[in-house]
């Protein structure tokens, strides 16, 4: 067993026993950690520059003053929507290799020792065990970096299907 | 391989429209290509793409921009379909043989996506031959398995080509609308002028007609 590996087991069990962050700005950062991209939020598209260029331009076709504002909404959103869709596709969560490849049944003495001051029972060696197994077995079942980014992706299908029904129905009818 | 992507490149999409001062696009975040991906197949896409409407409007150029990028994004998700293809096969021959690392083993992976290209070494050949042997498997046998091991995460890609077939349809019934409006407008501002041509043809003759 290497060092690395040593080392990487016990800091992964030292996080476990983390309570969180303590400090405001440190809550307020770790709030922001399940983020993916922003698409649920409310946008203000009325107060952007670009809104009102692509207003005057979209009713230079001769559409209705309603319609104006409801197709530049609904480009600007769709582009919002493919922008994060890229974003996502790009950037997928990363291969935990360590986690992947360890040997779990090989790292019992390490979780022996890393709980043997508190003086814990087999169990506990067991339970801890059995926790890095699920672990890995989630990790596993994720796949590769193919897998990842095109399930990361999937996630952002509805906001595609509505981006574009919001813009295709104010573009007919307009 | 398009696995570590660190940057884009954002696609200067050109300009159709006669009054470029017109056009929507500079207020519209431009599609993004891959470093791997070819700017110049792109734009001719899309020029094929906008030569098929006669003047197009400027938001039907923006539009169009937006299917020529669903059908860029069809190309890409197909091509990862490939590659989890080839990840599933990995997988399989690594199990198999001797040499199992985890959920696959890097160099055998690296060798098989040459050897299905064709441009494997004679050592890369060697390993995926010595590990079909291994596994007692054929290519094609393997392709089935992998296949069926996959499915899972190609359904996943399935899906969104199937969503960016339905954009590309609703991007097409708006551009349809659009082309159908110029041409209602333009076919009513005929009729416009050949009635206004029609009353001053019939007003001619009565101011003839008036006695002197």
């Amino acid at each position: 067993m290497t060092i690395n590996h040593r080392r990487n087991l016990t800091n992964r069990c030292n996080a476990l026993k983390s309570t969180g962050p303590k400090s405001v700005s440190g809550k307020r950062a770790s709030s922001q950690n399940s983020r993916k991209h922003g698409l649920n939020s409310a946008p203000d598209f009325e107060s952007s520059s670009e809104y009102r260029a692509l207003v005057d331009l979209i009713a230079e076709e001769g559409f209705s003053a309603f319609a104006c504002a409801d197709i530049a909404a609904g480009l600007l959103n769709y582009r919002r929507v493919m922008d994060a869709y890229y974003d996502t596709y790009t950037s997928p969560e990363p291969v935990d290799e360590f986690l992947r490849d360890a040997n779990v049944k090989a790292s019992n003495p390490i979780f022996r020792e890393l709980l043997s001051p508190s003086g814990s029972e087999p169990q506990d060696v067991r339970e801890m065990a059995a926790f890095f197994a699920s672990m890995q077995r989630q990790e596993r079942r994720k796949g590769g970096p193919v897998s990842r980014r095109s399930a990361d992706t999937h996630k952002l299908i509805r906001y595609q299907r509505n981006g574009i029904a919001r813009l295709s129905r104010a573009v007919r009818q307009g | 391989m398009l696995y570590n992507i660190h940057f884009s490149i954002d696609v200067d999409v050109a300009m159709p429209v006669e009054d470029k001062s017109k056009s929507l696009l500079p207020f519209l975040s431009s599609p993004k290509l891959l470093p791997d991906e070819s700017e110049a197949e792109f734009q001719s896409g899309l020029q094929s793409l906008l030569s098929e409407l006669d003047n197009p409007s400027p938001l039907a150029v923006a539009l169009v921009t937006q299917l020529n990028e669903c059908l860029w994004w069809i190309k890409r998700h197909t091509m990862d379909k490939e590659l989890l293809l080839h990840e599933a096969m990995a997988r399989l021959l690594s199990k198999a043989g001797s040499n199992w690392v985890g959920s696959g083993n890097s160099a055998l992976s690296v060798a098989l996506e040459h050897y299905l290209e064709g441009s494997a070494d004679k050592d890369q050949a060697d390993l995926i031959e010595q590990a079909l042997i291994d596994a007692n498997l054929t290519l094609s046998d393997l392709r089935a398995k992998a296949f069926k091991d996959a499915a899972r995460h190609i359904k996943v890609v399935d899906d969104l080509i199937h969503r960016q077939h339905q954009t590309i349809r609703h991007l097409q019934r708006s551009i349809d609308s659009i082309d159908y409006k110029s041409r209602l407008i333009k076919r009513m501002d005929l009729e416009l002028a050949a009635l206004e041509s029609k009353q001053s043809a019939k007003e001619v003759p009565s101011l003839d007609d008036k006695p002197s």
